[in-house]
Order: C-alpha cells, then structure tokens, then sequence
C-alpha cells in the first residue's frame, strides 16, 4: 500500500491522544535466585552436547548463565526438563554467537518446566523435529529497552507433530509463539502478552489454537502464508476458546521512529486481534475477542502488504474462511495510524473515521474465481451473532489508493460455512 | 531461641569461611597441578578415538607447533575460503594406512572410514611477516567414524605444545597486527562441539564442507611442487576417479580480482553461506539459497522479503535490493557484529571488511528497477 499520508496529516492529532501501550510486565524475578557455578553451567552445555537418545537432562534450581549455545543434535527421545519456570532459569544473555539461545532436533523431543530468558536471536528453536513438545516454559526477555528483544520466543520450524502447552511467551520483537512451515500443532493453554504477535502460525497445514490468551500484544493471533518458502503454502488452522484481549501494544519491530521494513510483522497494526494474510482454511470461534482498538479480526490478502506477491506453488489470496460465534467488544481508543493498515481501517473504514472494528477484510479476490466480490468468490463466511450491530467493513481497493471503497454489508458474506479440516489427532498422546 | 541461633549460624558462618578461604587455596593448588598434569601425561594411541589430546593422534611431524604434515597426511586448501575473524588456517586429510577415497557423481568425495578432516586456526603475530611467529588457537577434527562424521575441537594451550579436547568451545582474547599493519584485538570464540552442526549440516547428517571436488580442483603449492590438488592425492594413492580438471567442476577464488564480478560474489556466497542456505541446510526455513551455481533471483534473495529475520533486518526490505548495496539485508547482516543481526551466525566476531565490499559492489552492479 502506498502511503494514506494526506489522511494522516489530518488525523495526526489523534495519534497524539490515541497511543499504543508497552509492557514490561515480568511473570517473576529471576534475579532472586541462586546463580549457577561455572562448573555447573558447564556441565548442562555438556549434557546437551553428549546427549544419547533416550537421555532425561535434568537441570536443577538455579539461575544459568551461558555464553554458548544448547544444542540437541540429531537425537531421539530426550526429555529436558528444569525444576519449574520460576525455579530453573536459562539466561543467554552472554552468548557470544549463535541465532538462537537453545536449538533442537530430532524425535520425540520434550522442554519443560524452566524458563529461558534473553536470548540475542530466538529463544527456544525447533528444527527437523518429528515429535516435539513444549510444556510448561516460560521465554522472556528482560530488558527495559525492547528494541534489543530477540525475534520468536517459541519457535518450532520444519517439524512434524508439535505439542505447545502451558508456555509463557513474552516481549518478542517478532511472535512469541511463532510455529512455522510445520504439520499438525497443538497450541494451547498458553498465555503470550508484551509481543509484537502473540501466538503466529506461517505455513503450516494442519493447527488447532485453542484455550490459549493472547493479551497486551500488538495483534493477538495470526495466520500467514508468505512466498518463497521450501514449504510454500499452508492450510487447515482452528482458532477456539482463546481469549483475544487488549492487543494494544505498540508495534517495536522496527524502532519507533524506523518505516516498517521487509519483515510483514513489522506492517501489523497495533490494536489488531486476529490477522489473516494469505491464509487458507481457517475456521475461528468460541473466542473472545475483546478491546483490540483497530479491529477484532482481519481478513487480508498479501497483495495488500505491497509486497512483490508471485511465487510458485502459492497463493497471495486468503480464501475458505469460517468465522463464527465469536464475542466481540469494541473500545473507545483510536485505531492505529502508525502503520498503513491502521491508516486504512482507521480512515476508510464504514462506520465512522477513528472507529474500532470488529471485523474487516480487503476485499481483495482472485477475478479468475468471479466477478465481483458480492458472489464471495474467495469463499469467506461469517455467522456472528448481532451481526447488525457489529463493526463490519469490506473495504474495495481495485481502484487504487486515491479512490478507496468501504461498505459495511456483511450480506455477501452469511449463510455459508467452510469445514476445516485440522487432523491433529496425532497428538493425542502428547 | 532468635538469639541463639543467631549465634550459632553465625559462628557457622565463620567456620564456613575459614574452610572456604581455606578450601579455595587447596583447590587452587590441585587445578594449577591438574593443569600441568593433563599436559604432561601421556596418553595411548589405541584407536578409540577421541583422543583427549592432539598430539595423542600424531598427525605431525617434527615440531607439533610447525603443523607439518606427517605419515598419510595431506595438505589441502579449498578455492575460496570461509572468513573466520581474519584467522588463517591449515587443513590437511589424515587417510588410514591402505584406504583410498573414492569421487563419486563427478562431485563428491566419500572417504574411507577412519579419515580425519584436521583444520587448524592460527595468527600469525604480524601478517606482513609470517616468520616471526604464530600462536594457534584451535584445532578443530572431524572423524569419519562408523556411525559418519564427527566433530572434535581442541584448544591450543599457552605454552603452544598441545591441544586438548573441549567439547563445550570456549573464547579466548587474540592480538595481532594486519596486512595494513593495524594492531588488532579480537574476541575469539572456539565453537561448542554442537555449533560445528550449524555449518556442517546437511539434511540434519554432519557433512564437511571445504573437501569437495569443486573446491579442490585447483593447483596447489606442496612446497616441492605445485599441483592440481585431486591430481596430486591420485598420484599419492589417496583418490581413484579423477578424471582430470575439466571433467569436474571447479570454483574460483574470490580474491582474485581479475574475474568477473558475478562469479567473485557467487562463490563468495557459496563458501560463506551456502552450507547453511542451501535446501539441505538448517537455513532452508529462509527460502534463500546461497549456493554458486544459483539462477532464480528469489531464491537469490533479490526483491525477496525475509521471514524470520527479526532485528537482522535493520531497516531494508529486501535482503537483495539490486542497485543498491547499501540498503540490502544481505550486506546489513554481514556488516553487523550484534548477535542476532550477524550472519554468519558463528564463527566470526568481526567484520569481512572485504567481503562485504565485494557483495555491495555485487549488489550495485545489479541493474535497479
């Protein structure tokens, strides 16, 4: 999207009254207590190091300070597991080099019961994994200034059958829970808050995202499928019984005073519950949506990033969406207007300028699938209760920035369903 | 009963300092004395291999500090080299007695077991003079054993005659002077044994990544005579199935300015990063795949968004913005020593100055849209 900036200027005096939030809310306060020796630190690097399959690695109480990274390289049912989040902590602060403060692959992989804290790049990475289960972690960053927060807190990638349950995950300049280019996920009873994005599923077939809170984030729960990945596309994700609140934090991707650059988190506007980029079959529901100041869920394509959107074995359109019965409440802030989406709901949307929304989408559809939008060629349903008195837009972009539409008919969009198909059966026994 | 446990605990708290500055002096003189111990014992070549020692595997000959090549030894240099803080670097292949490798698919060479990969990092105290002395860092082994490779670093002790295992790395301070005769100081860092995976990964299997045919078909001087590397480890009874240069393939090096831009960059890219970005490799989750021989521009990272860069970023769009060299992820991360943001992500502190002028200059030479 090119820039909204005339609208900009004459809104820029809400910006002054309608600003985000920061947290930097910590679950407890590692620094109460006692610090492991070297010598004991050493001997949990070499626990990772000369792990053999079937290994439990055991870290007691205490706070660890590694200047190296943990790896599990390549083996088959370890356990690593702390004395609870608040007891066992993992500091990597000092780390000298390295992407991520804790790396794993393998099968059957657990981590639980400690907390990892100040990781320069990720904080926990799962790679390869055929069976990997998080449970009961806690991924923090600790300091004042977030603009030296790393990346994802929680980050399996390229795994099969993953289990994340019970994890706190907080601060992360990116997702806190980031799950990508994985099959079948369980993500649930967790809480992700102070994050750029809460809880992200990104190519990935088969998620079920539920029970969790995604709270104080700038948007609360997304599913994207960005192009040029080894695993190009994704589909099927469930989004129920989660609790969306408040998802008004600032958006500190980039520095404040920085454009958003090329990673798409960095165009997220704050205030945002659900987000949906080129994500096919999702079904959301059951959920409470509650207090995110730009809007409750949006519906968008990838060609609204503006980003070059051609890539083989993808698709830039966001298609087969179910949403439904889901609880909505609306708040008196101003949507964003520090990012151009926020701009565009904040500006163009059907009810009024500086309203909060509950659902938006672009609009934007494949013309090879129909002619006009009013057919639902995209295949997106919505069966909210009260839909009359909800915050709808749908908003018409084909005729280009300078001549943006907005209407607030749902219509088009009522009396269908999609059945989403997410297979995570699999992971019953983790 | 407040008062009287005070007292005790404190009376205990006197005691315990009196056997801990007591404990802390015997403990101080039983680590200087294992110290010198664990270099003065002797250990036995029986096979078993790590050895906890260098010196134990006898891969040298004369002075162990001289790092020349002893009995089934081989000296050998890939075309281009990885940058590793400015250190420079001897490599040879051990081959048990009586094995031979074995070049398959005109590319790859697969090793007998039992070959040791050994890859020493040292610094000369002035580049401008190599003679007046080095110290050593590290030696880092990879040993193709019955279950594949497996990497081994040690550590140079201070008194340069020997090395030891250390499977948890380390870091140690490096001061030299340059080319330029610049003093330097450089936080060196010796990987933990599970970062060796970081780089020498291929679809999960440790794989090393400089003895490649297209990084060893080149001529190399052993001192007594300069030669095609694959030719003179044929002659030498090491190899079978070379076939000459131009039946293989063959990088170039990217120092040698007489060559064209493109392929300078190309195998620059390649040597550098493309054991991670390749399909095979841990950085496959990025869709950027570095390797020399690459011709689709996304895959090539041009007019491509990243995915997972977090702070990497900085404040570009594309990791290659074509024209514009400056603005491009690619040379951002590369000129970044922040942990987060460098790549590589190991195995350097500072900066390639070089290397990164000869991507920018790559990246300028693209034409702009």
């Amino acid at each position: 999207m090119k820039k909204f900036l005339s609208l900009t200027l004459l809104l820029s005096g809400l910006i002054l009254v309608g600003c985000s939030t920061s947290s930097d809310e910590q679950t407890f306060d590692s620094s109460q207590l006692n610090r492991a020796s070297v010598e004991e630190v050493e001997k949990i690097v070499e626990a990772f190091i000369m792990a053999e399959d079937g290994d439990v690695i055991e870290i007691p109480a205490g706070f660890y300070s590694f200047n190296t990274q943990l790896i599990i390289d390549n083996k088959t049912d370890i356990t690593i597991t702390g004395q609870g989040m608040e007891e066992t902590v993992l500091s990597f602060r000092e780390l000298k080099a390295g992407g991520e403060g804790i790396k794993l692959v393998g099968n059957n992989i657990t981590i639980e019961n400690l907390t990892v804290e100040d990781a320069p790049g990720d904080g926990v990475k799962a790679q390869h994994t055929d069976g990997m289960t998080f449970r009961k972690i806690n991924v923090t960053w600790t300091n004042g200034d977030k603009s030296k927060n790393g990346t994802y807190a929680i980050y399996p990638v390229q795994c099969k059958n993953v289990m994340i349950d019970g994890v706190i995950a907080s601060h992360s300049r990116d997702a806190g829970i980031y799950v990508g280019q994985s099959e079948n996920i369980i993500v649930k009873n967790s809480l992700a808050f102070g994050n750029v994005a809460g809880i992200e599923i990104e190519n990935c077939d088969n998620s079920e995202v539920f029970d969790n809170v995604a709270r104080d984030n700038a948007a609360g729960i997304l599913v994207f499928n960005l192009p040029g990945l080894p695993k190009a596309d994704g589909k099927g994700t469930k989004i129920y019984n989660n609790e969306i609140i408040e998802n008004n934090h600032e958006n500190f991707a980039t520095a404040l005073s920085d454009e958003p650059n090329g990673n798409t988190v960095t165009m997220i506007p704050p205030g945002s519950g659900v987000v949906l980029l080129a994500a096919k079959e999702v079904e959301i529901f059951n959920n409470n949506i509650l207090r995110n100041k730009t809007t409750g869920v949006a519906i968008a394509s990838y060609q609204i990033t503006g980003f070059p959107s051609e890539a083989p074995n993808w698709s830039p359109y966001t298609t087969d969406i179910y949403v439904h019965d889901n609880t909505y409440e609306r708040t008196m802030d101003f949507p964003d207007l520090t990012r151009e989406l926020g701009q565009l709901i904040s500006v163009y949307n059907a009810h009024g300028k500086a309203k909060t929304q509950d659902i938006v989408y672009d609009g934007i559809f494949n013309p090879d699938l129909g002619a006009d939008i009013t057919s639902n060629p995209m295949r997106v349903c919505i069966t909210e209760a009260g839909m009359e008195e909800m915050h709808f837009t749908l908003f018409d972009l084909s005729e280009g920035e300078d001549n943006i539409q907005a209407s607030p008919d749902y219509t088009p969009f009522q009396n269908c369903q999609v059945t989403v198909n997410t297979q995570v059966e699999s992971l019953a026994s983790m | 009963m407040m008062k009287l446990e005070r007292k005790i605990s404190a009376y205990l708290g006197l005691l315990g300092l009196i056997i801990l500055g007591f404990a802390c002096g015997q403990q101080e003189e039983k680590t200087e004395v294992k110290k010198a111990t664990a270099v003065l014992e002797a250990e036995e070549a029986d096979g078993k291999y790590p050895y906890k020692r260098l010196s134990t595997y006898g891969f040298f000959e004369g002075e162990i500090t001289d790092l020349a090549a002893g009995e089934n030894v081989v000296l050998y240099k890939p075309a281009s080299s990885l940058f590793t803080d400015y250190a420079w670097k001897s490599r040879f292949v051990y081959f048990p007695e009586g094995e031979v490798a074995q070049i398959n698919n005109e590319e790859e060479i697969d090793f007998p077991e039992g070959s040791v990969i050994i890859k020493n990092f040292y610094y000369p105290v002035d580049f401008r003079d190599p003679e007046k002395g080095k110290r050593i860092i590290e030696t880092r082994l990879m040993i193709n054993g019955e279950e594949g490779w497996e990497a081994w670093p040690y550590i140079w002790n201070d008194e340069q005659t020997d090395a030891v295992l250390k499977v948890v790395g380390g870091s140690t301070e490096v001061s030299f002077t340059n080319a330029a005769g610049e003093e330097q100081l450089i936080d060196y860092i010796v990987p933990n044994k599970n970062q060796c995976k970081s780089c020498h990964n291929k679809s999960e299997i440790m794989a090393p990544i400089g003895v490649k045919v297209k990084h060893l078909n080149n001529e190399l001087d052993y001192g007594s005579q300069t030669k095609n590397q694959l030719a003179f480890w044929s002659e030498q009874g090491y190899l079978n199935g070379f076939k000459g240069l131009e039946a293989h393939p063959a990088m170039i090096n990217y120092e040698t300015e007489s060559l064209p831009l493109d392929d300078r960059a190309m195998a620059y890219l390649d040597i550098n990063c493309s054991h991670c970005h390749s399909a095979e490799g841990p950085a496959s989750t990025s869709g950027l795949f570095l390797t020399h021989d690459q011709k689709d521009p996304m895959k090539l990272g041009i007019n491509k968004t990243p995915v997972a860069a977090g702070n990497g970023a900085g404040s570009f769009t594309f990791d290659i913005y074509p024209g514009h060299g400056d603005e491009s992820i690619m040379t951002h991360r590369m000129n970044s020593t922040e942990v987060g943001v460098a790549m590589p992500e190991i195995g350097r502190t500072t900066i390639h100055k070089e290397g990164v002028q000869l991507i920018r200059d790559w990246i300028n030479s693209m034409e702009s849209e």
